[in-house]
């Protein structure tokens, strides 16, 4: 259960850590590269204002060049931007009103792809431990139940060794007799 | 010449439609006459379609400007080869390399199976003859290649300069085998479906063609972020462009495919997962085609104006529909033939593994479609592009890297504590050191951190699988370690083949994170002699100079390259203006190392003479492109287990 429980916690930690997704780390890049990393040139070209060299994308690079230098902050100049250029240079929507599909959606089809996964080998689990508890009617095989009813699988595994010796113990016994 | 071009490609639909007809008559009836009519019906769509590509190669070869085509595409001064491959610079020539493709796997099919006697193999082939109706009858009465001019102008209108590059030479046709093949695995899950066939035989030669193809389009996507390095010029080499997401959504589902069905080999489970994965593989790679070639990316406008977007969505449509139903409708044929015995198996990780293949597809699918959809309902654009997809996809392909080392390590029905705790202390503790070892390197972002764990994790897990192996086989080896691991891979090329991939991925990922996290980039106009500092290295202009080539002229910088003080080389940035097109293309001067790349941009050339320089460092890109080839190796092992197989089958 403990290992089960890892690997749901794993879906929630990487579900987290979308959500929260901040920009990837920008080693070594200017506070400027920082800002146009994230802007799109609304030119025909498309490219990422950081790596663009047409005309419109030089020019919005020497906007936020100049707006770091005039001690503007981050918000300040890609908000000035926008209102030159339109939502459309924003490289990643801002999250908000419809935009928040394209942000929540992946997130939650990924938590609920683990969470219906989940169920479902749960399903398969339980059912076939249905099955053997009908046939085995508390014989040999019950053991396996008590592994697939939640037991650890170190408690699954001592209770295997235990039955395995105290039916040796039996059979030593029965051929002693 | 154009009207034979036109009557083949009219029959080739009329044989299309009969390929169908004949076959699903004969599958009704059990006659083998239809059968083999609609056998021969597929084989001539094939040579019709080599018929109609040599009489547009011959117009594009021979400049023939009465042939919209390639007065559209094509000019007086562009080489040879480049006018043999404009072939698929357009719309028209694209679905006709489509079909040509497409009518190959049919007849390759077919001649595989020549000597099966069994009509589930007809089945097949008319499931593609369906797909061959709808492309075929594109090309005769919506998108014809073969429209004429009534007034042919003296010369060409060119090829798009960003095509004009050695790479665009190979990349679309093998992105396209790629692409293309997908129709064989869904036409296999038809097939089954139709005639409601049980069995495990079949997923075999299922999972073989889909390795195929994902081969190919593997490499067809490498192929194409090589070129966007080389020729676009941006820097980077993936810019999770729509027709780059395009060809990638089929590649992730037909990942999570190629994992889960061996969940169905080994244990007779997941079939419905399974079938739904090859048909969504298929829809994703016919609706990459339509992303790319209906104007829908552009505005929903275009796409309304576009001669084939509406054509494709409906053909999309139908066949998710069809798809849907039979699925639907056999559900009964794809019941699990096993349970479950533990959520903490191997079973269960291909599983989480198939979750987060599946959700990066659909993240992916949702990022590239949003702005049509936001266009559509709030009626302003905007735009959803790299940072965006960076911020989205990455934790859950760290997530995925994490599962790639978990899931080999787990054993199949229920992994005992005792083996988790064998398999993963070792992995889990080496992770941990490699991560504790690049935090003075400078690797401190969360998910820096996470993929250096997940390296090493999934790399010590890879060969302690190896090790295993060889300590299994020590009592029937002797040798030198290096023979003894051939031997090993030998033994199980699909398991050592998978391996091998899962290397090579690590591999590709550790290039990404390298040249994404730690890039570095300067820029400035330089006069002569004048030099820009960029980490360890000074870039210094020695000149500028204008030539000419056949049909292009280029400014090129003359720029010195000097690493920590010493002489490196001299290199030679270059903007090309197509005389044609009259638009600039860079032509970027790389200084390759197996640990970084130094990459110039010429930006222009200003009037005050200064040349605009852009340069970057971008570490460890060579490992993408050698984790690419790894990928492809451990590919081409896990392909030839079959073949040895086939060998020892006809053998027998």
């Amino acid at each position: 259960m403990r290992l089960l429980r890892a690997f749901i916690a794993l879906g929630l930690v990487a579900t987290a850590m979308a959500a929260f997704a901040a920009p990837l780390p920008a080693k070594g890049k200017d506070p400027a590269q920082e800002i146009t990393s994230q802007l799109i040139c609304p030119c025909s070209c498309g490219e990422v204002v950081s790596g663009c060299i047409c005309e419109t994308g030089m020019s919005m690079k020497a906007t936020v060049e100049n707006g770091i230098k005039a001690g503007k902050s981050k918000k300040e100049i890609v908000g000035a931007l926008v209102s030159q250029y339109g939502e459309v240079i924003r490289g990643a929507p801002k999250p908000e009103g419809f935009n928040l599909i394209v942000w929540i959606a992946p997130f939650a089809a990924t938590l609920l792809g683990f969470t219906i996964a989940w169920l479902f080998l749960r399903r398969l689990v339980r059912r076939r431990g249905e099955r053997v508890t009908a046939a085995a009617h508390g014989d040999v095989r019950q053991e396996t139940v008590a592994f697939l009813s939640g037991r650890s699988l170190e408690e699954d595994r001592d209770s295997l060794r235990a039955r395995a010796e105290a039916e040796l113990r039996q059979m030593k016994q029965g051929r002693e007799a | 010449m154009s009207e034979l071009g036109r009557l083949s490609l009219l029959l080739a639909f009329a044989c299309s439609i009969f390929a169908v007809g004949s076959i699903a008559w004969g599958l009704r009836t059990g006659l083998s006459g239809p059968l083999r009519g609609g056998r021969r019906a597929v084989w001539t769509v094939c040579g019709l379609t080599v018929l109609a590509v040599i009489i547009l190669e011959r117009a594009l070869l021979a400049r023939d400007m009465s042939y919209r085509y390639v007065a559209e595409h094509t000019s007086r001064d562009l080489p040879l080869h480049y006018a043999f491959t404009s072939l698929w610079a357009g719309q028209e020539g694209s679905l006709l390399l489509w079909l040509l493709i497409l009518s190959a796997y049919g007849s390759a099919f077919l001649f595989a199976y020549r000597k099966r006697l069994d009509p589930f193999y007809d089945a097949v082939a008319m499931v593609i003859a369906c797909v061959m109706i709808f492309f075929t009858g594109l090309l005769s009465f919506v998108s014809s290649p073969f429209r004429i001019l009534a007034t042919p102008p003296p010369d060409g209108m060119g090829l798009n300069p960003l095509l004009q590059d050695p790479g665009m030479m190979i990349h679309p046709p093998i992105l396209y085998t790629g692409y293309v093949g997908f129709v064989v695995p869904f036409g296999f899950a038809m097939a089954v479906l139709l005639l409601n066939r049980s069995g495990t035989r079949w997923i075999e030669e299922v999972r073989r063609w889909t390795l195929f193809c994902w081969g190919f389009l593997g490499v067809g996507i490498l192929l194409g972020a090589r070129w966007a390095y080389i020729e676009l010029g941006w820097g980077g080499y993936w810019g999770w462009d729509p027709v780059e997401n395009a060809s990638l959504m089929p590649w992730l589902v037909g990942t999570g495919f190629l994992h889960s069905v061996m969940i169905e080999q080994r244990r007779g489970m997941l079939k419905t997962w399974n079938i739904t994965l090859i048909a969504l593989t298929f829809l994703l790679s016919m609706f990459g085609t339509f992303l790319t070639r209906s104007g829908v990316l552009t505005s929903v406008h275009s796409f309304a104006e576009s001669n084939i977007g509406p054509w494709f969505l409906g053909f999309i449509l139908i066949a998710a529909t069809a798809a849907t139903a039979l699925i639907l409708y056999r559900k009964a044929l794809l019941e699990s033939e096993n349970r479950m015995e533990a959520v903490v198996s191997r079973e269960g990780s291909f599983l989480f593994n198939n979750v987060l293949f599946v959700a990066l597809a659909f993240a992916t699918f949702l990022g590239t479609t949003f702005p049509v959809l936001s266009e559509a309902v709030t009626g302003t654009k905007i735009s959803v592009s790299a940072p965006f997809f960076n911020r989205v996809n990455v934790p859950i392909a760290l997530t995925l890297l994490l599962l790639t080392g978990a899931g080999p390590v787990l054993s199949w029905k229920r992994a005992t504590a005792s083996v988790l705790k064998r398999n993963f202390i070792l992995p889990a503790f080496l992770g941990l050191v490699a991560a504790l070892v690049a935090l003075p390197f400078g690797a401190t972002g969360i998910y820096t951190l996470v993929c250096i764990f997940g390296a090493a994790f999934v790399v010590t897990t890879i060969v302690m699988e190896f090790a295993r192996g060889i300590q299994a086989r020590k009592s029937a080896e002797t040798g030198a370690l290096p023979g003894q691991v051939v031997r090993l891979v030998e033994k199980n090329k699909r398991r050592y083949g998978g391996y091998i991939v899962h290397s090579g991925m690590v591999v590709l990922f550790l290039g990404v994170l390298g040249s994404s996290v730690f890039q570095k980039e300067a820029h400035g106009p330089l006069r002569n002699g004048e030099s820009l500092k960029l980490g360890p290295y000074a870039l210094t202009l020695r000149g500028v100079t204008d030539h000419q080539k056949q049909n292009a002229s280029l400014t090129t910088a003359i720029v010195d390259v000097q690493r920590d003080g010493k002489f490196l080389a001299t290199e030679h940035p270059s903007k090309a203006f197509y005389s044609k097109s009259q638009q600039p293309m860079t032509e970027v001067a790389l200084h390759s190392t197996p640990m970084e790349d130094l990459y110039l941009i010429l930006g222009g050339v200003n009037e005050d003479g200064s040349a605009s320089i852009q340069a970057y460092i971008n570490p460890l890109v060579s490992f993408v492109w050698v984790g690419g080839l790894i990928m492809v190796l451990g590919t081409l092992i896990a392909l030839s287990d079959k073949m040895r197989l086939r060998r020892e089958e006809k053998s027998a």
